[in-house]
């Protein structure tokens, strides 16, 4: 990998000459002679430094870099986006989403649902796990078996909560059978498949040494610098193109791009911040894509706030965000302005509902109308002061600068606090803050306005941080669960996604675009709308 | 010597006690839940419950100190949070890429420092002088999340000299060794040069040009000699301060080394994890110190401990 250059040559020459050069013999020689022995020995380190190697990645390998390091591979585990990239590329599942976030089959040849709570999965056959044993029915039941197991203490069991029985009906077939109708159910089946007897004797250590039936099998997990996956030659939809997939973290932003710019990085997806994102545009090395994305940013209050609780003022503040310039010049047109939830190609996606564009004589009006006037006008007293909370980020911090200042121009008063993300997280939850602002992250099924508006919810059962409360939403939430077509269950969420924009228990920013920025030879990736790189087993190098 | 190193050893329990007090304290009071950290978004709360009890975090403060303290004596640094493997083996797996990250920026600093320090003190005033304080001022001034990416941009992107991060051969060990010894140098050449100023004003040094010793001779065996033992104090003291200090180091690097992997423990509210890690390097702290002190006894022969 390395090209070594004899560094002994140029510096047995600089001795020389230097040598040649001192003649005289006063005092201060000795000195000298220390100096140049000093100067040689830099220069033999700086020749031995500037050995040039080799270090931009091969043509047969991708090397592409985390901002976070993974932190579990145990797809039953795992809980965040950059472990379940490489989950996705490791196991694999009966169900998954294409491109369009479509269910698709992947390990399941086709499924049945013969009535409202039973769903009959039939398995592809001659699929192998990564240590050469054929995957079976046996091992899809032991995978959720062990979600559900109380003491595996997965992350996952609620969203399994329904399911009363796994049956393997023969080797090739197994079939669920739930306690009642639930239409999240299907999304829950991209859950990647472990191998009965290996995972039982690996338990909580068969993160550390994955073993699935994906494209790529695992290799090697050098905590917090990298994790190297190689090609599955005996992957049932034909083995992947390259031949290795190295995935290295790098923390610092700045540097992960200089890595990219140097080609010792082939790919980034998402971990760009938006103001670096036109100066590797100008690089003629780097292909940049962008593709809608499942994220969605909103500003959270606290309902149970005497001044928040008044939907006029929620109304007013919605009316005070100049959202188009925080999207134009602090995220780069990196996202779309959201008016709910749910992104438009989410396919329960509803266009008619209030929408609120920048219009601060309408928001000081309603905060009038709620009785908060302006003491002096347009003078620096404020109506009343709230304060937001978010994390160090750097972004983050930013966002609420603008927030300060559009809340400044119709007379309310902000006080940023930013928090280390523990911190944040755990007031957040605990419901100590006025305003904050969060994503949430895959989107793919309008369930999520269960956990997040039903008044059961409010933590800690569940996402309902800002205490909403509505019994329309609670009636309507749940039926979504229970209906199963996709025609009735739209009609459930565009009712709810009209109520809540009337309502607003939170105020829609944006949802966030997904960006992959890589070298111009990286051929064949597909910008997922989930981030899945489903598709790194079609790159190639040109 | 012996009985001095086995009084200096016995003084480490105390210390080690009262960092483990006082670290347990400290990351027990931040707020934030490792458990909600640990399960995110969508678990249900009796597996919050379960994992509580699982990991020892339903008891009582105190009750959890004992526990910590019986095991820490025994040498039990309990197990991570998140990913149940034994600390002890996390920290000691990292240790070696501090270790040798700090080791390297110690010797590029002497290595520039020491010849720099001495010239300087020896050309007093001259132009090599001032250039070298005024580019130890630089190099103290200039923070290291700046000067990484400058070296970077330097020796990686314009001369495609060197790789931008990670730890796989000895050139990635470069650039974060530099960025991480410059720093230190800056200290370190200041340091000699003030020493040695002083030491050349002495009288034996009058005396040992006057029985006809060499220029060299005067400034290395007796000069540097004596000047070496205010340079050896803070040569020591920075080794320990960078052991611990290397984070920004590391994470611009993505050097894999201690300092990473105990921020990201306290990110996570891993406990045990960071109690581990600032053990493990109030210990090397201490040790360090010790070395520093038995080496005076060695370039100083006046120097005897009982």
């Amino acid at each position: 990998m390395l090209r070594f250059v004899q560094p002994a040559f140029p510096c047995l020459w600089l001795k020389s000459y230097i040598s040649r050069r001192i003649k005289k013999t006063d005092e201060s020689l000795v000195l000298q002679r220390y100096f140049h022995t000093f100067i040689f020995l830099a220069t033999s380190l700086f020749l031995l430094v500037s050995c040039k190697g080799d270090f931009i990645s091969k043509k047969d390998e991708l090397v592409a870099a985390f901002e976070s390091s993974p932190t579990n591979l145990d797809p039953r585990l795992a809980t965040d986006a950059n472990s379940g990239r490489i989950i996705g590329l490791i196991f694999s599942s009966l169900l998954r989403f294409d491109e369009k976030l479509n269910l698709v089959s992947d390990l399941s040849e086709k499924w049945e649902n013969p009535n409202p709570v039973t769903y009959i999965f039939h398995i592809k056959k001659a699929v192998k796990f990564h240590n050469g044993r054929e995957l079976t029915a046996e091992d899809v039941k032991y995978t959720f078996e062990s979600i559900l197991n109380p003491s595996f203490l997965s992350p996952h069991r609620k969203s399994y909560e329904k399911v009363k029985a796994i049956i393997a009906i023969d080797k090739y077939t197994v079939k669920f059978l739930l306690s009642e109708p639930y239409a999240p159910f299907l999304i829950n089946m991209t859950m990647g498949i472990v191998p009965k007897d290996d995972a039982e004797k690996a338990k909580r250590d068969f993160t550390i040494r994955p073993i699935g039936t994906g494209p790529f099998v695992f290799e090697r997990w050098i905590a917090d610098e990298r994790i190297e996956l190689k090609r599955n030659a005996d992957y049932f939809e034909g083995k992947a193109k390259l031949s290795k997939l190295i995935f290295k973290i790098i923390s610092d932003d700045t540097i992960r791009l200089l890595g990219l710019k140097t080609g010792e990085i082939d790919f980034i997806q998402n971990a760009i911040p938006p103001d670096l994102i036109s100066s590797l545009s100008k690089d003629k090395n780097i292909t940049i894509l962008t593709g809608d994305g499942v994220n969605y940013s909103y500003l959270g209050f606290n309902l149970t706030d005497p001044v928040l609780k008044d939907k006029r003022v929620r109304k007013a503040i919605a009316y005070a965000i100049d959202r188009n310039s925080i999207i134009t010049n602090l995220l780069a047109g990196i996202a779309e302005p959201a008016a709910g939830v749910l992104p438009k190609s989410n396919w329960a996606y509803e266009e008619d509902v209030t929408k609120y564009e920048y219009n601060p004589d309408k928001a000081r009006r309603l905060l009038d109308e709620a009785g908060f006037a302006d003491p002096d006008g347009d003078g620096h007293k404020e109506r009343f002061r709230l304060v937001y909370k978010t994390t160090n980020n750097d972004l983050r911090k930013m966002i609420g600068e603008v927030l300060q200042k559009n809340l400044k121009e119709v007379g309310i008063g902000l006080d940023i606090r930013t928090y280390e993300w523990g911190t944040f997280y755990n007031d957040i939850k605990t419901g100590n803050f006025q305003l904050y602002s969060l994503s949430w992250i895959g989107i793919v099924d309008p369930d999520i306005y269960y956990s997040i508006f039903h008044s059961d919810m409010m933590p800690p059962n569940g996402n309902n941080r800002n205490r909403y409360k509505n019994t329309e939403i609670d009636r309507l939430v749940a039926e979504g669960q229970r209906v199963l077509s996709y025609k009735d269950r739209k009609k459930i969420y565009s009712k709810v996604q009209k109520i809540a924009a009337e309502e607003l228990p939170y105020i829609s920013l944006w949802h966030q675009k997904n960006v992959a920025a890589m070298r111009k030879d990286v051929k064949g990736f597909v910008l997922f709308p989930d981030g899945d790189f489903s598709s790194f087993k079609n790159i190639y190098k040109e | 010597m012996a009985r001095y190193i086995i009084k200096r050893l016995i003084l480490l329990f105390p210390v080690v006690f009262g960092v483990a007090t006082l670290v347990f304290f400290l990351i027990h009071m931040i707020p934030g839940d490792p458990v909600e950290v640990m399960l995110g978004e969508t678990a249900m709360p009796s597996a919050k419950e379960d994992l509580r009890k699982a990991l020892g975090l339903d008891k009582g403060l105190a009750e959890q100190y004992i526990t910590f303290l019986k095991n820490t004596a025994s040498g039990d640094l309990g197990r991570s949070l998140h990913t149940s493997r034994p600390v002890l083996s996390a920290v000691i797996e990292r240790y070696p890429a501090t270790l040798e990250l700090t080791i390297t920026a110690l010797i590029i600093s002497i290595l520039i420092s020491i010849p720099a320090g001495i010239i300087s003190a020896v050309k007093k005033n001259s132009i090599i002088d001032r250039l070298a304080m005024l580019s130890a001022l630089f190099g103290v001034s200039i923070p290291n999340f700046w000067l990484g990416p400058l070296l970077i941009i330097l020796f990686s992107v314009q001369l495609g000299l060197l790789p931008v991060a990670g730890r796989e051969s000895i050139y990635h060990l470069m650039l974060p060794a530099l960025t991480l010894g410059m720093g230190m140098a800056a200290i370190l050449s200041r340091m000699t040069r003030a020493s040695m100023l002083e030491v050349l004003n002495k009288e034996y040094i009058t005396a040992a040009r006057a029985k006809g010793l060499s220029n060299f001779a005067v400034i290395v065996k007796h000069g540097l000699r004596n000047a070496l033992i205010p340079v050896v104090t803070v040569i020591g003291l920075q080794f320990g301060a960078l052991l611990s200090g290397a984070v920004i180091t590391e994470t611009i690097f993505s050097w894999p080394g201690i300092g990473r992997l105990m921020i990201q423990a306290i990110n996570t509210r891993d406990y045990p994890l960071v109690q581990g890690c600032i053990l493990i390097i109030a210990l090397s702290y201490v040790l360090i110190n010790l070395l520093t002190d038995i080496l005076y006894a060695y370039i100083d022969p006046r120097i005897r401990y009982e």
